[in-house]
């Protein structure tokens, strides 16, 4: 296989490979190979053999994303070539940024940039500056699509409903919709120590949505990676990031709307458990660490629960 | 209080796993020995919890349709939160810790 993908690749590069591709770990349901050609360090993201995902981009339309943003000026891998074909399943090359990607250590390195926190908020201000009609593939989604999912999974769960009906009952005034990431938190930016954040990744989730959304799913406790004091992803606070972010882009988000946001990344999340729980139930997917998520689920609802105490919910 | 996955279904994708990935990759005779005798010792935790009477989630079926209603009882999120603090004490007892107020419940 490593043979078939040299030649494609380097026919695809017009240049030979300095050594051999080799598979990085992690990613479930995409493989992310290294590639060193032409003296450029790159990365081969390929489709995963046999996984089906609903509401993910297809890797030519994250490719396209990347495109767009990368564009847009927003600090991303550059990106280089799409291939339909690479032995079997579609990929895309891009560049191979040096830094941090790990979210547990990016929390824990040795004086966390004290930049990163606004350089978050500079990045999403570009990302949702980019226009729509240079990514018309994108879908607009709706947040009723999580309580489609919620029922198809189809298990009691009050501490859910109560986080739906709090959403119902409280739902700010709806904005334009831009361009968003999708899936915007520490785990999928690329850091280094003096540079702060060096690259967005992981696109395959983008679509068009509420900015605030996209703004306060970094906030998400989940996302804290065990520093849960610091509400900005487990590395700052929150307002400074919202600040910045309200100067760039003149949205002027109330600190209610974060909030809100805030409650429905979680109320999100904690569907998103039970509906990867179902992939294993179901057969589809086996695997223990599918299957946990819908025990550790009950972190998530135990977070809803907090917040909307905060909010006055008896 | 139901909850999935069940402990016997979070024993069956253990089993799974031990007998699809571990094993094939385990060549010392005797660890291979041990790890089949393990897998024995918690198939028989399967098949105990397996035989045991599904819980009765009636009453969580029922909170959570009024609340998708929106007929919030009184007093519903204290007592779910005391539910799902329950669970969590199984799930994950360390999380509670990271929340001050729960350090004294």
């Amino acid at each position: 296989m490593i043979a078939e993908m040299r030649e494609v690749l380097q026919s695809v590069l017009g240049t030979a490979l300095d050594g051999e591709p080799h598979l990085l770990a992690g990613g479930a349901s995409k493989e992310a190979w290294a590639v060193d050609a032409g003296g450029e360090r790159l990365l081969v993201r390929r489709a995963a053999v046999g996984v089906i995902h609903r509401h993910t981009l297809s890797l030519a339309d994250e490719y396209g994303v990347l495109e767009a943003a990368h564009g847009a000026g927003v600090k991303v891998p550059r990106p280089i070539a799409y291939i339909p074909d690479l032995d079997g399943r579609e990929a895309f090359v891009m560049e191979r940024l040096d830094g941090e990607t790990i979210g547990r250590r990016i929390v824990r390195m040795e004086g966390v940039p004290p930049q990163l926190p606004t350089q978050m908020a500079d990045e999403l201000a570009r990302i949702h500056a980019i226009p729509r009609d240079r990514v018309p593939f994108l879908h607009e989604a709706r947040l009723e699509r999580m309580v489609e999912e919620f029922d198809e999974v189809g298990e009691p769960h009050p501490a859910v409903e109560l986080g739906l009906w709090w959403l119902r009952e409280h739902r700010p005034p709806p904005r334009e919709p831009v361009v968003v990431h999708g899936d915007y938190r520490i785990g999928n930016l690329v850091v280094r120590a003096g540079d702060g954040l060096v690259g967005v990744l992981d696109w395959e989730f983008a679509h068009v949505d509420e900015p605030v959304r996209d703004l306060a799913f970094s906030l998400v406790r989940a996302w804290r990676f065990g520093v849960p004091e610091k509400r900005l992803g487990g590395i700052g606070d929150a307002e400074p990031y919202v600040e910045r972010y309200n100067e760039l882009t003149g949205f002027d988000v109330r600190a209610d709307e974060v909030d809100y946001w805030e409650v429905a990344g979680n109320v999100g999340w904690a569907i998103g458990c039970l509906t990867q729980m179902q992939r294993h139930l179901s057969g589809r997917d086996r695997s223990v660490e599918l299957a946990v998520l819908g025990r550790l689920g009950a972190e998530v609802e135990y977070e809803i629960l907090h917040l909307l105490e905060q909010k006055g919910v008896t | 209080m139901s909850e999935r996955p069940t402990a016997a279904e979070l024993a069956e994708a253990i089993l799974e796993f031990l007998g699809g990935e571990i094993l094939p990759t385990v060549t010392d005779r005797r660890l291979r020995f041990r790890t089949l005798v393990a897998m024995n010792a918690l198939s028989i935790v399967y098949r105990e919890l397996e035989k045991l009477p599904p819980e009765d989630d009636a009453a969580q079926r029922a909170l959570a349709a009024r609340i998708r209603a929106g007929d919030v009882p009184p007093g519903a999120l204290a007592e779910v939160k005391r539910d799902v603090a329950e669970r969590l004490r199984i799930a994950s007892p360390r999380y509670l810790e990271t929340y001050a107020e729960a350090a004294s419940e």
